[in-house]
């Protein structure tokens, strides 16, 4: 057992500060030519625009310990924004089960951060039960396209989104994980309608989307038809390692610690009273035991071993966290978490805790429901069998 | 020993409840909450002729002599609805400071227009560096002449911008944190100096920012003794948490049942989500720590009735803890267990999750009163 970095690691971690160093933006600058210049100098570096491509399809191949130190590094760093819905969700399932065609059409704009994807899985009637999803999906009688009918929802972005990665159904003879097709289509066309749909935090991100009709060529099928379930079950397991977030909690407690040592409380700060104090420190402990839940499951994968057991637990925990972090931000603000917006008074922090907040009860419901994932660990990894008694 | 509501508490909380369920769907008070002042002068108006505000004011005040019970009874009704109109502010906390420290001539004043509904108080306590502490004052009031000059600034004024009078904190004497020293005054918001800025909060009711610039008052803005007016803060606060915590159980009622409701209707894996234990036992908890509310409301309200003062502020301290806790604990349950919907502005269950937080935050949340309580 070892935890030191390796020399070339540290050599790496310092070409990573020096990078972000160099191009942070300035006052001033254009921001969207400073985004756009940012990616063209991060793929310049070998790949760094797609950290988490392999490196046939131009990524930096990096050792799991360098994806650490990245993710450690772009914690603190102010890097551009980025959606992960085709970058992080639909290029590793295009990667799989695309064709070279569609590989060719649709990687560059993606890493070129030219078009903007939205995820379209979940329905009304199929959240947790992802596989009982009805939206509708014909073949026409030539065979050249599918004719779409249906209603998505809690589709994040797809106000803005160019191009949507959609299930559908094609065959509902079967168990309902069969006869699920992968398609691909853009948004801005005929029998597309979007609906905003306000959340607590007071905005708007997800959507329902309804379709009528929407004609969709043959070519834009991932895959072939009825297997859609396969490929997507993959990509959900993208979704979920994403978002644990330990690098961004570490920092986001720092800050946390901070705000409240900036809060009075009698003659000493919030950060001196021991029931704020003692609920910092338990929130400590877990993600110190995090991170290294965490560096164990990279360990392993460093060593070529299936993940293990541990890694299963990852996402459960990384979001409870970053709740807890969310709720204690919430309590140091005190009365005036409860203004929101233009907030006259109070601590600057306070102005977007409440958002945060309740922004973060959507992560445990999202990227698969904590309940439903201790059902799944329960099944996979403990291998507790059901009796049918 | 006896927890049945009297006859005419009965009545009380019926009509409470059919004020709520006529006036109190989520789409109407969701036009309220966006229109401009965000209650309406119609319920008020309606709140007024049913006598309510007068409720805990004494005969002699002009009032209907009702105690902490009957505002129990009241605001948990209101909670089920997340009533907007300021009842709260204007009757528990500025009428709560009147009717203990008004002089005749400032009773026959203004109580009238507060219990018909034609003037509107608010209580100005809070400051930025007090965090919690009522005692923390640094809002002053210098005399001068035969009357006051004050200087400082309040925050988070609950319904300040319709108030008519704003009873406000202010230090005439002592150090910044010393319980004596401190007076209350009514003040004039459209007086000269006093700026208020006003703005919606996250459960879609109104506060302001309130200073105070030179503000000339009469010695007969004084509300109570000079020095003195800690005592009547701290006990209208008192009565502020037993009101506040039972609009919360009221609040609590619905998000548990609700959640109950939904789990049963909707339907993944081919099972209603109730028929899943680990759902049913999150419910059952939910259920538990409600009753358990509900039992130190009750226990509180008694006590602040009946009980010493010292008794009183100790089970005070206890039930603004459990319910800081336990509010949470249900609003975050109702929102996860109705998945993405929780998440919405379509359903209840956020806005009710919204309103207890803001009610922890409110008088002390719940570290501060468990350190009460523990010292
Ligand atoms: C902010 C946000 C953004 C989203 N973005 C997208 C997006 O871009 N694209 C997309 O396709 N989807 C998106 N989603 C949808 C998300 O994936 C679903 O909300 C999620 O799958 C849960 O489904 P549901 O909301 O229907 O809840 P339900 O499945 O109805 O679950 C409700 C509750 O029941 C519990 N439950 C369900 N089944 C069981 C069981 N078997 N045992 C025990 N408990 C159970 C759940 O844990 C949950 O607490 C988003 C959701 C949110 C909130």
């Amino acid at each position: 057992m070892d935890i030191e970095l390796s020399n070339e690691d540290l050599e790496f971690r310092n070409e990573v500060r020096a990078f972000f160093e160099e191009n942070a933006y300035k006052n001033g600058e254009d921001f969207n030519k400073w985004r756009m210049d940012w990616f063209a100098k991060a793929r310049e570096k070998g790949g760094w625009d797609v950290p988490k491509w392999p490196k046939e399809f131009g990524g930096p191949g990096w050792t799991p310990t360098q994806h650490y130190i990245w993710e450690q590094e772009t914690a603190t760093a102010n890097l551009p924004w980025d959606l992960p819905f085709g970058l992080g969700m639909l290029a590793p399932v295009l990667m799989a089960h695309g064709s070279k065609e569609q590989q060719d059409r649709f990687l560059p704009d993606i890493r070129d951060r030219k078009v903007n994807w939205c995820q379209g899985y979940s329905e009304p009637g199929a959240g947790s039960d992802l596989a009982g999803l009805k939206t509708k999906a014909e073949l026409s009688a030539d065979g050249t396209h599918y004719v779409v009918n249906g209603t998505k929802i809690w589709t994040t972005m797809a106000h803005i989104a160019d191009w949507i990665f959609c299930l559908t159904r094609t065959d509902d003879s079967g168990i309902k994980q069969q006869g699920i097709t992968f398609l691909l289509f853009p948004m801005k066309q005929e029998g597309i309608e979007v609906k905003p749909i306000i959340t607590l935090g007071g905005s708007h991100s997800v959507n329902t989307v309804f379709l009528t009709d929407v004609k969709v060529p043959v070519e834009n099928r991932i895959g072939e038809e009825g297997q859609g379930w396969t490929y997507a079950k993959g990509l959900l397991q993208h979704e979920r390692t994403g978002l644990a977030g330990i690098s961004r909690s570490l920092v986001a407690l720092e800050k946390l610690k901070e705000q409240a040592a900036s809060v009075p409380r009698g003659n000493a700060t919030l950060m001196d009273d021991p029931a704020f104090r003692g609920k910092i420190a338990e929130l400590e402990v877990d993600l110190w035991a995090t991170e290294y839940t965490e560096l164990r499951s990279l360990a392993s994968a460093a060593a070529g071993a299936a993940p293990g057991p541990e890694s299963s637990i990852l996402k459960l925990k990384g979001t409870e966290i970053q709740q807890r972090i969310q709720k204690l931000t919430v309590e140091a603000g005190g009365i005036y978490s409860a203004s929101w917006g233009a907030k006259p008074a109070g601590p600057a922090f306070a102005k977007n805790g409440m958002g945060g907040y309740m922004s973060s009860r959507a992560y445990t419901i999202y990227g698969g429901a904590s309940e439903v994932q201790k059902d799944v660990i329960a099944k996979n990894v403990l291998q507790i069998k059901r009796s049918s008694k | 020993m006896n927890f049945d509501l009297s006859e005419e508490q009965q009545m009380l909380q019926d009509s409470v409840a059919r004020f709520v369920q006529d006036n109190y769907e989520l789409d109407k008070r969701t036009e309220l909450v966006a229109s401009k002042q965000g209650f309406s002068d119609d319920n008020w108006k309606t709140i007024a002729e049913l006598g309510w505000l007068g409720m805990p004011f004494s005969e002699a005040d002009g009032g209907f002599g009702g105690n902490q019970v009957d505002t129990m009874v009241m605001m948990e009704q209101m909670g089920k609805g997340l009533v907007c109109e300021p009842f709260f502010a204007s009757i528990v906390l500025g009428g709560g400071a009147l009717k203990r420290a008004a002089n005749a001539e400032q009773k026959a004043a203004l109580l009238p227009g507060v219990i018909d509904g034609s003037r509107q108080l608010a209580l100005a306590y809070a400051e930025l560096q007090a965090r919690f502490d009522l005692h923390d004052v640094t809002t002053t009031a210098r005399a001068e002449g035969d009357g006051y000059v004050l200087n400082g600034h309040k925050s988070m004024v609950l319904n300040a911008a319709t108030a008519t009078e704003i009873v406000v904190s202010a230090r005439t004497s002592g150090g910044q944190i010393d319980e004596s020293g401190i007076s209350l005054f009514i003040v004039d918001p459209k007086a000269d100096g006093v700026k208020l800025e006003n703005f919606p909060t996250v459960d879609g009711l109104r506060a302001s920012e309130i200073s105070f610039d030179n503000v000339a008052l009469t010695a007969n803005s004084l509300l109570g003794e000079l020095d003195g007016g800690f005592a009547v803060l701290n006990a209208t606060a008192n009565d502020g948490i037993l009101a506040l915590a039972a609009e919360a159980v009221g609040a609590l009622e619905v998000l548990y049942k609700d959640t109950v409701a939904y789990t049963q209707e909707r339907e993944q894996f081919d099972h209603p989500l109730s028929d899943f234990q680990v759902l049913q036992h999150r419910m059952v908890e939910m259920f538990m720590e409600y009753e358990q509310c509900k039992s130190l409301l009750y226990r509180a309200t008694l006590e602040s009735v009946q009980g010493d003062d010292a008794t009183a502020q100790r089970n005070v301290h206890a039930l603004k803890h459990l319910i800081g806790k336990a509010g949470i604990f249900i609003g975050e349950n109702a929102v996860q267990l109705h998945g993405g919907m929780g998440m919405t502005e379509e359903l209840r269950v956020g806005h009710y999750f919204k309103r207890l937080l803001v009610i922890d935050s409110q008088f002390g949340n719940a570290d501060f009163h468990l350190q009460k309580f523990a010292a």
